[in-house]
C-alpha cells in the first residue's frame, strides 16, 4: 500500500512524540514522568489515528 | 488612490460554509446553539470577573484577599478553560459537520460530550465560588488542609476533558464520512486540520488526567498528596498554549475562504503540513516552560531556548500563507500598491475587521512572548505582571476575536436571523486594540519594573515605587475599555443567537477567486515582510527589556511558579 502524504503526516507526528517520550524516559536527569504519560499517550494516540486512515482508505468504496 | 475592482456578492448569497450549516439536522442545530451559548455564558462571567480585577488591580475597588483571588479564579476558570474548551468544541462539531455536508456522525456520543463539560462548567464555577480559592491552575498546595475544595475543582476540569474527547472523537468521525461514502480519496487542508485539532483535544485531556486526577484521588483518600503538581500543570499549560492558537489559524483558513473565497494559491499539501507543524512542535518546545525551576540543568536550559525559538513556526507560516494568497488574489484581480490591496477586503464586515485586528494583535503578542520565554528573563519576568499584559493580547485579541468573528458567520447560518448591527460590531475590534495597548503598554512595562501579578495590594505599605500606582491605574483603564468593547460584540452576538428575525442579507463579502486569470505574477510581499518585521521588533524588545532590567537595583529571581 502506498502511504499518502495525510499518513505519512500523522506518522511523523506520533514518531516526533514517541522519540521526546523516549527522551524523557530514558535520560534520568529529566525526571520529569508526567511528560512520559503525555508524549507517550499523545503518540499511541496519533499512531491510532495513522491506523484509522488506513483503516477508512481500505473499506471506502472505491470509484 | 489605488484602487481595487471587488465583486460584492449579491444579498443573500451564500457561502459554502453557511449553506452547509444551514442545512445541518436540527438535532445537531441544538446541540451547537447550546455548546455555543454556553461558551457565550462562560465568556460573559469570565469578562466579570476579569473587569473587576483589573479595577481591584488598579486600586478602584478594594476586596477581602479572599474575595480577590475567587474573583480572579473565576476569571481564569471561566475564560481560560471553559470560553476556549467549549468554544472550540462547538467549533469542532460544526466545522466538521459542515465538511461531512450531512450533519454529526456519532450524535448521541456528541450530546453525551456537550453534558460532561457543561457539568464540568458548573462544578468548576461553584466550587471556584464557594471553595478554597485555587487560581485557574488549581494547585493543591493552596489548599493542602482543603482536600474537597482540591477534589472537587478537580472533577470540573476532568468533566471537561472527558467531554472534550467525546467531541473529538465525535468530530473524527464526522470528517471522515466524505471518505467513508467513497466521495473523497483525501481530506481537504480544513479536513486534515480538524482532523488533527482533534487529536490534539484528545492529548490535551491526556494531559489535564495527568494533572489533576492525583488531586482528585488525593482528596478522596486514594492517592498522596499531588506534590508535583506544578510540574504536571506545565505540561498541560503548554498544550493549551497550543490549540487554541491552531483553532484560531484554522478559523482564520475558514474565514478568509467565506469572505474572500480565496483558498492557499499554495495548495493544500502545504497547508496540511503547517497544520501538522503545530502537532510535530508541541513536544520539543515545552522545556521553556521549566526555565522557572531553579535545579533544570544548563545544558537543559540551552537546548530548550534552541527548541523555543520554534514556537510559533506554525502559526506564522499559517499567517504567510493566507495574508501572501489574499495578496494575490487582490493583485491578480488589478490590486496595487504595497497594502494598497488591503482596502479590498470586506472591512464592513465585522468578521473580517474581528480577524484583520486579530492578526494585528497575534504580531504584537509573540513580540512579547519572544521576550519572555528567553531563558535569561524568564525566571525575572514570570512573576510579574509583564505576563498578564503580554498574554491579554492572545487571549482576547487573537483567540477571542476570532472565535467571535466565527460565531458572527456561523451563527446566522444556524438559527436563520441576521447579525446584530454590523455597523456597530466592525468599530469593536479597534476599540478593543486600543484598550489592549494601554492594558499591554502599562502591565508591560510593570513587569520590567517588578510588579508582582497576582497580587492586588502592591504598596507594600508606602514603599513601593512611585510609578506602580499610575501603572496599574492604565492597566485599569485598558482592561475596561477592552472589557466594554468585547461586551459589545458579546452582546451582539447573542442577540444573533437568540434571534428569530429572518435573514435581510448577509454581511458583505468579496469575490476573490482568480478562476482561469490564475495568480498573476506580482509578488505578494506583506505575509513575509510582516514576519521580518515581527523579527526584527523581537530583537528590538528583548534589548529594551536586557537594558531595562540591567538599569534597575534589584534582581528579582522567580521560582518554579506555575503560570
Amino acid at each position: 500500500m502506498r502511504m499518502n502524504e495525510e499518513l505519512w503526516l500523522v506518522v511523523a507526528i506520533a514518531a516526533v512524540w514517541a522519540a521526546l517520550a523516549a527522551v524523557y524516559a530514558l535520560v534520568p536527569g529529566l525526571g520529569m514522568p508526567g511528560y512520559v504519560r503525555v508524549w507517550g499517550g499523545g503518540a499511541v494516540l496519533f499512531l491510532g489515528l495513522a491506523g484509522v486512515l488506513v483503516a477508512v482508505s481500505r473499506k471506502a468504496p472505491r470509484g | 488612490m489605488d484602487t481595487l475592482s471587488t465583486s460584492f456578492a449579491p444579498a443573500g448569497a451564500t457561502s459554502r460554509l453557511t449553506a452547509r450549516v444551514a442545512s445541518l439536522p436540527s438535532a445537531d442545530k441544538a446541540l451547537l446553539a447550546l455548546l455555543f451559548g454556553a461558551a457565550l455564558l462562560a465568556l460573559v462571567l469570565g469578562l466579570v470577573g476579569g473587569a473587576v480585577t483589573a479595577l481591584a488591580r488598579a486600586g478602584a475597588l478594594t476586596f477581602l484577599p479572599d474575595d480577590a483571588y475567587r474573583i480572579l479564579t473565576l476569571h481564569g476558570v471561566s475564560v481560560f478553560f471553559y470560553w476556549l474548551y467549549l468554544i472550540q468544541a462547538a467549533l469542532l462539531l460544526v466545522l466538521a459537520a459542515a465538511e461531512n455536508g450531512r450533519g454529526l456522525a456519532l450524535r448521541p456520543l456528541a450530546w453525551t460530550g456537550a453534558a460532561l463539560m457543561l457539568a464540568g462548567f458548573g462544578v468548576s464555577e461553584w466550587i471556584s465560588a464557594t471553595g478554597t480559592p485555587l487560581l485557574y491552575d488549581g494547585s493543591p498546595e493552596l489548599a493542602a488542609d482543603d482536600p474537597r475544595s482540591v477534589g472537587v475543582f478537580a472533577l470540573g476540569y476532568l468533566l471537561l476533558s472527558a467531554g472534550l474527547v467525546a467531541s473529538a472523537v465525535c468530530g473524527i468521525a464526522t470528517v471522515l464520512q466524505p471518505r467513508l461514502r467513497g466521495e473523497a480519496g483525501e481530506f481537504t487542508s480544513i479536513g486534515f486540520a480538524l482532523f488533527a485539532w482533534a487529536g490534539f483535544l484528545v492529548v490535551s485531556a491526556i494531559a489535564a488526567t495527568n494533572a489533576f486526577l492525583p488531586g482528585l484521588l488525593w482528596a478522596l483518600g486514594a492517592g498522596p498528596f499531588p506534590a508535583d503538581h506544578g510540574t504536571e500543570w506545565h505540561i498541560l499549560f503548554h498544550n493549551l498554549h497550543y490549540l487554541p492558537l491552531m483553532a484560531a489559524v484554522l478559523v482564520w483558513y475558514v474565514l478568509s475562504e467565506h469572505l474572500t473565497g480565496v483558498t492557499s494559491i499554495h495548495g493544500p499539501r502545504l497547508s496540511k503540513i503547517v497544520f501538522a507543524a503545530y502537532l510535530v512542535f508541541v513536544p520539543p518546545t515545552s522545556l521553556y516552560h521549566m526555565f522557572l525551576e531553579p535545579n533544570l540543568s544548563e545544558s537543559v536550559r540551552v537546548v530548550g531556548s534552541l527548541l523555543s525559538l520554534f514556537v510559533s513556526v506554525p502559526t506564522l507560516a499559517a499567517f504567510a500563507i493566507i495574508v501572501s494568497s489574499l495578496e494575490a488574489s487582490a493583485r491578480a484581480r488589478g490590486a496595487t500598491g504595497f497594502f494598497g490591496w488591503m482596502q479590498g477586503l470586506p472591512w464592513r464586515n465585522p468578521a473580517m475587521a474581528n480577524m484583520g485586528w486579530a492578526a494585528v494583535n497575534m504580531m504584537i503578542g509573540i513580540t512579547f512572548a519572544f521576550v519572555l520565554i528567553q531563558e535569561k528573563l524568564a525566571p525575572m519576568l514570570s512573576d510579574t505582571f509583564f505576563v498578564p499584559g503580554y498574554f491579554h493580547f492572545f487571549a482576547v485579541g487573537v483567540l477571542t476575536q476570532t472565535f467571535l468573528a466565527a460565531l458572527m458567520v456561523i451563527l446566522p447560518a444556524l438559527g436563520g436571523g441576521s447579525l446584530w448591527r454590523p455597523d456597530l460590531l466592525r468599530r469593536m475590534p479597534a476599540v478593543v486594540t486600543i484598550g489592549l495597548l494601554i492594558f499591554g503598554a502599562a502591565g508591560i512595562t510593570a513587569g520590567f519594573m517588578g510588579v508582582p501579578r497576582r497580587v492586588f495590594d502592591v504598596g507594600y505599605g508606602g514603599m513601593a515605587p512611585a510609578a506602580w500606582p499610575l501603572l496599574m491605574a492604565l492597566v485599569g483603564v485598558g482592561a475596561t475599555i477592552f472589557a466594554i468593547a468585547i461586551s459589545v460584540t458579546v452582546y451582539g452576538v447573542v442577540r444573533t443567537l437568540l434571534s428569530l428575525r429572518p435573514s435581510g442579507g448577509q454581511a458583505p463579502v468579496v469575490d476573490w477567486r482568480t478562476g482561469s486569470r490564475g495568480v498573476c505574477a506580482v509578488p505578494a510581499w506583506t505575509g513575509p515582510l510582516s514576519v521580518a518585521a515581527l523579527i526584527a521588533a523581537m530583537y528590538v524588545f528583548t534589548i529594551v527589556a536586557f537594558q531595562l532590567i540591567q538599569s534597575l537595583p534589584i534582581i528579582a529571581i522567580g521560582g518554579g511558579h506555575g503560570h
